[in-house]
């Protein structure tokens, strides 16, 4: 397996953080009790804005764009490696929703609708991307990863968390950068991903756990050493 | 709550926060879940490491522009495409209905024309003349049979009194022209669109016209 040169050294290098970011749990209709005033605000807001974008106000779009341009660039970005080709999908996505806003239903929110727009947008991105590599037969000028500097030198976390991603299935990968990265709630993931809440919840998990065997060291030659 | 090892897995991947709570309870006695649940925060913790938030000041204005362009050429095609703004109005089974008339109109029309179109039988037949075509012929022969006449005229003098047998050789083969101009003339008289009586009529003249002219060449 080529992971033996990215596993983290998870004592050394994550224990110093603080633990409360991974205890994460999303508040589940038991405790909710219906839905929050803050939640419905959120959703005629949503709704204005999908309407202001649909009336063509370029404001609307600003506003979109001042509320959720830097995530979904984030997000274009771990999806596609790197930044020009992710503020090129993140410029397409807005073209998109202007293209087809009119055939926006409402069935799911226009935040979402739009993410997903993002997603699928970097995937046909990738995609593109793929085939020129493959008509060029040369990917060294492709690659947009970065490598790490000398083989013995140890990557960075990002380096290993993007090389470890890579290897992921692309529902994996989505719903663990939505998640994890990008704060996305299981319910949000389902509408961008077209998946139940219990698929995104259990993709996760699967995630996690192929991430953590790929980037854990060893069990056997850290027994050795321990 | 009490939960177990085996719970562990389970809390992990859609537990609730009073699950998790007795979960990190039983790390605390648990060295394996324990090493478990921390190696599981750390993947969170350590996907902050892909998040970038930097501005880009450059991107929005870069996508206001795309889509002010994008909004400007819909405009432009949507004014072009005005005067067919009746179409939506129909649902697609009655524009499908009047298209299909349309082309029901368009095949009677294209029969009727083709049923009463005008008859013109003789262009058919290109062995037969034009009365326009008759007339032009008829004028042209009458020119040139003039001028062979005068031609005939200048050769009368050898004729009569041919000097050499070739002279006399060429006497005889214009009596024999002579006599088939008349015939083919007599047809032609009969018959004026055939053709092919006024095409051998011209070969006869041409060739009544070449031995006049071997007749004036032969002059001693």
């Amino acid at each position: 397996m080529g992971t033996m040169g990215l596993a983290l050294p998870w004592k050394a290098r994550i224990s110093s953080l603080p633990r409360e970011r991974g205890t994460r749990v999303e508040p589940s209709e038991h405790f909710a009790g219906g839905p929050s005033r803050t939640a419905v605000d959120a959703l005629s807001e949503d709704a204005a804005l999908a309407a202001a974008c649909r009336s063509g106000d370029l404001r609307a779009y600003e506003r979109l764009y001042a509320m959720h341009g830097e995530r979904m660039k984030n997000l274009a970005r771990n999806v596609l490696g790197n930044p020009i080709d992710a503020e090129d999908a993140v410029q397409e996505t807005f073209l998109k929703v202007q293209r087809s806003i009119a055939s926006f239903r409402g069935q799911s929110s226009f935040v979402t609708w739009t993410y997903r727009i993002l997603i699928n947008t970097c995937y046909d991105a990738r995609r593109t991307r793929l085939r020129k590599r493959e008509v060029a037969n040369d990917d060294s000028e492709e690659t947009p990863r970065p490598e790490p500097r000398a083989p013995g030198a140890h990557p960075s976390l990002r380096m290993a968390l993007e090389r470890a991603l890579a290897k992921l299935t692309r529902h994996q990968r989505d719903v663990f950068l939505l998640y994890e990265v990008e704060g996305f709630r299981h319910a949000e993931i389902a509408g961008m991903l077209e998946m139940t809440e219990t698929a995104s919840k259990n993709t996760l998990f699967q995630a996690k756990k192929n991430l953590r065997q790929m980037l854990e060291p060893p069990r056997s030659s850290a027994a050795e050493t321990g | 709550m009490n939960v177990t090892c085996s719970d562990r897995d389970g809390i992990f991947e859609d537990g609730k926060p009073t699950e998790w709570a007795a979960l990190e309870a039983h790390a605390a006695t648990c060295p394996q879940c324990a090493e478990e649940v921390r190696a599981w925060k750390s993947l969170s913790i350590a996907a902050e490491a892909l998040r970038d938030y930097s501005a880009s000041p450059s991107l929005w204005p870069r996508i206001e522009r795309a889509l002010a362009e994008e909004a400007a050429q819909n405009a432009q095609c949507a004014e072009r495409k005005s005067w067919l703004s009746f179409l939506p109005s129909f649902s697609p089974a009655w524009q499908m209905a009047l298209a299909g008339a349309f082309v029901l109109v368009l095949t009677i029309s294209g029969g009727w024309i083709y049923y009463h179109r005008p008859v013109r039988t003789v262009d058919n037949d290109n062995s037969l003349l034009q009365s326009s075509a008759l007339k032009e012929v008829e004028s042209a022969e009458t020119v040139y049979e003039r001028a062979i006449d005068k031609l005939a005229a200048e050769a009368k003098p050898q004729l009569e009194n041919p000097a050499t047998p070739l002279l006399a050789n060429y006497q005889e083969k214009l009596l024999v022209l002579d006599s088939a101009i008349s015939d083919l003339r007599a047809q032609a008289g009969t018959n004026p669109s055939n053709a092919q009586l006024r095409y051998q009529l011209l070969a006869m003249y041409q060739e009544k016209q070449h031995t006049l002219e071997e007749v004036l060449e032969a002059k001693p």
